[in-house]
Formats: structure tokens, sequence, C-alpha cells
């Protein structure tokens, strides 16, 4: 098969000649929603989604699992997981079906999804890969570990899903149909604009100083990587316009979405940013494997520099900020052994900041290639229309504005007894959002099979994407992110 | 059913276009705009530290 055809069958879920009523891009705000709106039932004193399951740091597998919320403690781990599991199963078959997908190929290839994935989400928790202070290694009753985190988890089902793509490729072929890192993540990101809020509010002027440098990083990353990238293909490399400007954007703003809305803009044919956003893919997983592990090592003392490298260097939302939050582990897990315990939620939070700035702006940029393609360079009758702008932005980035402002509102402007009940509302979407962290980085590796792309005659894009990325974007992120947030810390955990 | 197509034949085919005026201003627009905007921003950022 080729990887045209690999690429085309990843991309659509729609398998019937009908439309559907609802792209994947509203459907993600509305699961994503729904399951806020669910949690914040606790704030009622009604525990709707308090049995979804959480994983502990174990060395007894039997302790391993658990529910959210104490109050569907007699369900127990195994209970919790079955009931998480057939919860996800009807609500993305329901998804499946308003996209006119296959829903008994999609709820069969979700179980096998779903039981791998968190499977290798729970063998990431074992004492010796996740535990990480010498009182956790007493208590487990360990000499050693990786001190990866739970959070390490994330690389386990990473690694699994490489495993099935490139050791059991017809594996990989028979579970495509629930293999959509892009929804599971928007899903995540809708989510986590409740915990960001939660996060922020009590920290309202460092929350808004990290939103202004958020600005201020994407506009340097797209006018800066953008121009430097396109030279690359176009002068160093010989590629055509039609090939450049996608992988351009592809390379330097968000991978996947930034490809296609280039793609679509300068009206380039559907299939070469499908082929980029195979690339891109690829290569978020490399970086998702190394940068973390560098930020904890170099950069632990500059938190959140370490939190936007993540979003500025890795491509596509799901690699970036599901890397955001394994480097948050990392950094805070590293810090706490150095004696500084530091709030959780500001790194990922700012990864997930400077990604969804990205996002926001991938409209107005596709618009702005669109408008000099169709009337300087391939001059046509087919312009580049404003209402374009519209009709690429990310629509997710809507569930996570909405979730975020209503988190904010409700820790802020509600009475202290309400106020209070917040944080554990929140804490119970948020156990979902990591479940769907996991399913991402499952979906990310079964999509990365290395060996047919090089078969397939991926290297020339392939080099430009290693000279432009470990040879300028990763650097030049780095650069970005110390100039606007190095000095700024999380705030100490109380 | 559209035929499969193999990446490196897609790129073969591609013909060669040299840079045109427009994408030259494109690129050193972009570029200039953003060095400036950095410099810019850096200054700004240093002397409005983000407060806690």
């Amino acid at each position: 098969m080729s990887a045209i055809q690999t690429a085309s069958d990843r991309a659509p879920w729609t398998t019937t000649s009908a439309a559907p009523w609802i792209s994947e891009d509203w459907l993600s705000v509305v699961i994503g929603l729904f399951i806020f709106v669910l949690a914040l039932a606790v704030l009622a004193n009604v525990d709707l989604i308090g049995w979804v399951v959480t994983t502990s740091v174990w060395s007894n597998l039997g302790q391993a699992l658990g529910t959210a919320s104490k109050a569907y403690a007699p369900l127990g781990g195994a209970g919790a997981l079955i009931a998480t599991y057939l919860a996800l199963l009807a609500l993305l078959s329901a998804a499946a079906l308003a996209l006119k997908s296959d829903v008994k190929k999609f709820a069969l290839a979700f179980t096998v999804v779903f039981w791998i994935a968190y499977a290798s989400w729970v063998v990431g928790s074992y004492a010796n890969f996740a535990a990480v202070t010498p009182a956790d290694l007493q208590k487990f009753g360990i000499s050693w570990s990786l001190k990866l985190t739970n959070e390490g988890g994330f690389i386990f089902a990473l690694i699994a899903g490489l495993i099935i793509a490139n050791v059991f490729p017809r594996f990989a072929e028979t579970i495509k149909d629930a293999i959509r890192p892009e929804l599971y993540i928007k899903i995540a990101i809708v989510i986590l604009g409740g915990f960001f809020a939660v996060t922020a509010a009590g920290k309202l002027n460092l929350a808004s100083s990290l939103l202004l440098r958020g600005i201020a990083a994407i506009i340097e990353a797209y006018l800066i990587y953008w121009a430097v990238v396109y030279f690359v293909a176009r002068k160093w490399f010989g590629f055509n316009r039609e090939w450049a400007a996608p992988l351009a954007s592809g390379i330097s703003i968000c991978g996947v979405s930034a490809a296609i809305a280039t793609g679509g803009a300068i009206r380039a044919r559907p299939i070469i940013p499908v082929l980029v956003s195979s690339l891109v893919v690829v290569f978020a997983v490399v970086e998702v494997l190394i940068l973390p592990f560098l930020a904890q090592t170099f950069l632990w003392h500059e938190p959140l520099v370490a939190g936007a490298w993540m979003g500025l260097a890795i491509k596509t939302d799901g690699a970036a900020v599901a890397g955001g939050g394994i480097t948050e582990s990392l950094i805070l897990a590293k810090s706490a052994a150095e004696g500084i315990k530091y709030q959780p939620g500001w790194i990922l939070g700012t990864t997930a900041t400077v990604k969804v700035f990205i996002d926001i702006f991938i409209g107005i940029w596709a618009f702005v290639l669109g408008y000099i393609w169709t009337n300087h360079i391939n001059v046509t009758r087919d312009k580049a229309r404003i209402a374009e702008i519209w009709e690429r932005f990310p629509k997710f980035i809507l569930g996570f504005v909405v979730t975020f402002l209503v988190g904010l509102y409700l820790a802020l402007g509600t009475p202290a007894d309400v106020a209070a009940k917040v944080p554990a509302a929140i804490g119970e979407a948020n156990t979902f959002r990591v479940i769907f962290f996991i399913l991402t980085f499952f979906s990310i590796g079964v999509l990365s099979n290395f060996k047919k792309l090089w078969q397939e005659g991926v290297g020339k894009l392939a080099a430009v994407y290693v000279v432009s990325l470990f040879g300028f974007v990763i650097w030049v992120g780095l650069l970005i992110s110390w100039l606007f947030f190095s000095g700024v810390k999380p705030p100490l955990a109380s | 059913m559209p035929q499969p197509t193999d990446i490196r034949t897609e790129l073969a085919k591609a013909p060669y276009e040299p840079l045109l005026p427009v994408e030259k201003k494109l690129i050193a627009w972009s570029l200039g705009t953003g060095l400036v905007l950095l410099v810019v921003l850096a200054i700004v950022n240093h002397f409005v530290p983000a407060s806690f």
C-alpha cells in the first residue's frame, strides 16, 4: 500500500457518500463540553462521573486502579475501568454515528485501542518506572526507579503504538477506525480549559502575563519560522510552491491542521498536505521521545521556558500538549527532588496556551497566503475569501475558551461554598482528559510506520524536515521561549 | 477509486519553479517583521516583567 493511500485512509472517518452533519472539530467541542458539564454536577452535590478510573503508582497491581471520587470507591478499580470503557465506548460510538462512520467497526477497533492504551498507562505507573522521591521508593520497598512519574505512562502508550505500527502493520490496519489522535486531543484540550482555569484562578496576574507572552511568542514563530522553512524548501531542496507552502506550514506552525489549511488556501491538490501530515506525525513522535527529557535535564530550573518550548517545537496539537504533560511531570519530579515543590498545571498550561494561540492564527495565516497565491502567483477566479478565516478556524479552541471562562467564573465569582467544590468537579473531568491523552499517544504511535514511509520515498521531504526542525525550529523555539518566559516561575505548592 | 501514488513519483513530476519576486518579498517581509518585532517585544518584555 502506498503512503498516499495510507494517509488518505487515515484522514476521514466517514465511510458513506453522504456528508456528516457535524465536523470532527465541532464534535470534539460537543464531547468535551458534555464531560465538563457532567463534572460540574458536583457543584450541586450530584456526582455523575466520579466513577471514572484513575491509576496510582503501584507495586501491587491490585492497588493500581481506583475511582476518581471516593463516593464510588465501592465500585473498585476493575469496576471503574470497565465503567470507563463502557462510557467512552458509548460516547465515541455515538460520535462515530454522527460522523456517518461504520459504528460496529469503530466499536471493535476502539475496544482494542482502549485496552492496549490503558494497559500501557498502567504499566507506566509501575513503581520501578514511576516512583520519584526517596519517600516513594521507601513506601514501595524498592531501591531504584526510572523516576518517569506516572505520566511516563504516556511514553509507554506511544511505544506500544509504535510497536504495533512497525512490527504488526496488519494489526494496525485492523484498528485504524479508532486511531483518531486529532479527535482525542481536541476533546482533551476542551476539558483542559477548565483545568487551566482552576490553576490560573489563584494567580490571575501570572496567568495573564503568560497569555501575553504566549501571543508574542506565537507572532514570532509564525513570521520567522515560516519564512525560513519556505526558503529552505524552495531554494535548497528545489520543491515547487505547491509542495513548499504546505511543508513550511506543517514544519513551522502546527503540523497537520496548518498543512491542510495552507494546502486549501493556495489551492494545492489535497493529497499534498495529507502526505506532509504523515511526515509531521512521525517527527512529532521523535520529538516527544526526546525533548521532554532534554527539558528535564537542562531546563528544570526554568519550568515555563520548558513548557513554552514544547508548544513551539513539537508539531501537532496532540504531541505538543501531551509532550507538555510529560515535561511537567518530569520537571516537577526533578524540582521536588531538589526540594522545590511547584504547583502542578502551570507548565502544561503554558504549553497549551502557546499551542492554542498558534491554532488561532492558522486561519489568518492561511488567508494571507491564499490572498498572495490567488492574486499574485497562480492568478485565478477562485480568490481567497475573508470567510475562509472562519472556515479554517479550529473550532475546538472555542470549547477551550468556554471551559476556561466558566471554570474561572466558578472559581472566582461564586460563593465560597460553591467555589470550594470547583477543583474536585474539574478534577473529575481532568481524569477523562488524561485518558484522552493516553488514547492520543497510542494513536500517534500507531500512525507512525517509519519503514513504510521511508520505502515510499519520503526521504527528500524528511530531509527538509530534519534540516529545518533540528537545525532551526527547535533552537529558535528555545530562544524565543527563553526570551519571553525565563525568570517566570510557577507558584510554589502550598 | 484513485490509483495509489508514490511520493517519490509525485516529487519527480513536480516541475522546477524559480523563486518569484513576490515570494522573495513574502519571505523578506515576514522575516524582517519577525526580527524587528522580536527585538521590540524582547525590550517590552524586559521592562514589563511578569507579575505574580
